[in-house]
């Protein structure tokens, strides 16, 4: 079996760089939060790629080879843009 | 003066940044051994605090994937949600410690420009004494394979602490990650908790160097990849007995706060 944290495969570079600016840019995550679709389609990925990102498919973007840890946390950071109320600051 | 105290802990953002899915009572006592190392590292009165954590894909991204690295800039500092935070940087011993370490035949990577990962942050935000100390940060890659392997690690850490020895200053060391855990992945509500309470079991009996025999593989399978973080830690401490000051299992995530007595 491979390894949960797998070596990135070169095809899924475009996909763990939008994860990644949706995770790490303030700008990137605010026009996807605003329009997913204009967001994912400025970012010179492919069809599947876009609608799993759309569809928020953790086990499809995995298959795509993004890393499960970017998907975790892109999505931990969109939650805490969407819902700030419902966090406990420490 | 060399190693004054030394300390493994958690930095999982659900202790900062709580949402409604996580055990307040648990985060609350996870906290409460945070104070308990603020309490100790003030007591140590270290001149610098060097950092071991795991970058989690922050810093650095696929144009580069340095399995070991200090930043060597004046001032780290990233953010986190709401939160802004940067530290100065012991530039004098950071650079020592990418010197000497080449020296010593461990090919690190330098940066000046790294954004600081929650990873270091978090413990910090909890720990750091008041007024803060600068800082060491000390990259070990745990999440793009092929990390480095655990043996390496412990060695590197070996080799720090004799760069550390050397040095005027009294450096506190804190190893940020784990334990076991699987973000992401289809694990996240399983992790191995046995694996844990084994591995702080050996470490209070000293038994640090034997994680230096564990694998790449082991590792994964245990969500224990940030393990390697507490292994460089390992090399640095020796044979000197863990303190398990908490260990707070939660639905995801084994939160451990461990102190070396030096």
């Amino acid at each position: 079996m491979e390894s949960h944290y797998f070596f990135p495969p070169a095809s899924a570079y475009p996909l763990n760089r939008f994860l990644f600016a949706l995770k790490s840019d303030t700008a990137t995550r605010d026009r996807y939060v605003a329009d997913p679709e204009a967001a994912v389609g400025e970012a010179g990925l492919d069809a599947g790629m876009r609608a799993a990102l759309i569809a928020a498919d953790r086990d499809r973007l995995i298959a795509l080879g993004a890393h499960p840890y970017l998907v975790f946390m892109a999505q931990v950071r969109l939650s805490m843009a969407r819902e700030p109320g419902t966090f406990e600051y420490f | 003066m060399a190693l004054v105290a030394a300390f493994a802990l958690p930095h999982t953002p659900q202790l900062l940044v709580r949402p409604p899915t996580e055990d307040r009572e648990l985060v609350l006592r996870v906290h409460a051994a945070y104070a308990e190392v603020k309490r100790r590292l003030a007591a140590a009165r270290p001149d610098v605090l060097g950092v071991i954590g795991g970058d989690h894909i922050e810093g650095f991204f696929l144009n580069a994937v340095p399995a070991l690295a200090v930043f060597v800039g004046a001032r780290a500092s990233g953010e986190f949600g709401r939160y802004r935070y940067g530290f100065d940087v012991h530039e004098p011993l950071a650079r020592v410690i990418v010197e000497q370490g080449i020296e010593a035949g461990f090919d690190l990577t330098y940066s000046q420009d790294v954004r600081l990962d929650y990873a270091f942050y978090v413990p910090l935000h909890f720990t750091m004494p008041d007024p803060p100390l600068p800082i060491v940060p000390l990259y070990v890659n745990v999440y793009l394979p092929p990390q480095p392997a655990p043996h390496r690690c412990y060695a590197w850490g070996q080799a720090l602490r004799r760069i550390l020895d050397a040095r005027p200053e009294r450096v506190a060391l804190v190893a940020s990650g784990g334990l076991s855990h699987f973000p992401g992945t289809d694990r996240y509500a399983s992790p191995d908790y046995d694996f844990d309470r084994a591995l702080l079991a050996s470490l209070a009996e000293g038994r640090g160097a034997e994680t230096a025999r564990l694998t790449g593989d082991e590792l994964d399978k245990a969500g224990n990849v940030e393990l390697r973080t507490w292994i460089t830690l390992l090399g640095a401490v020796g044979a000197a007995r863990a303190q398990v000051l908490a260990y707070e299992p939660s639905w995801h995530h084994g939160n451990a706060v461990v102190a070396w007595p030096m």
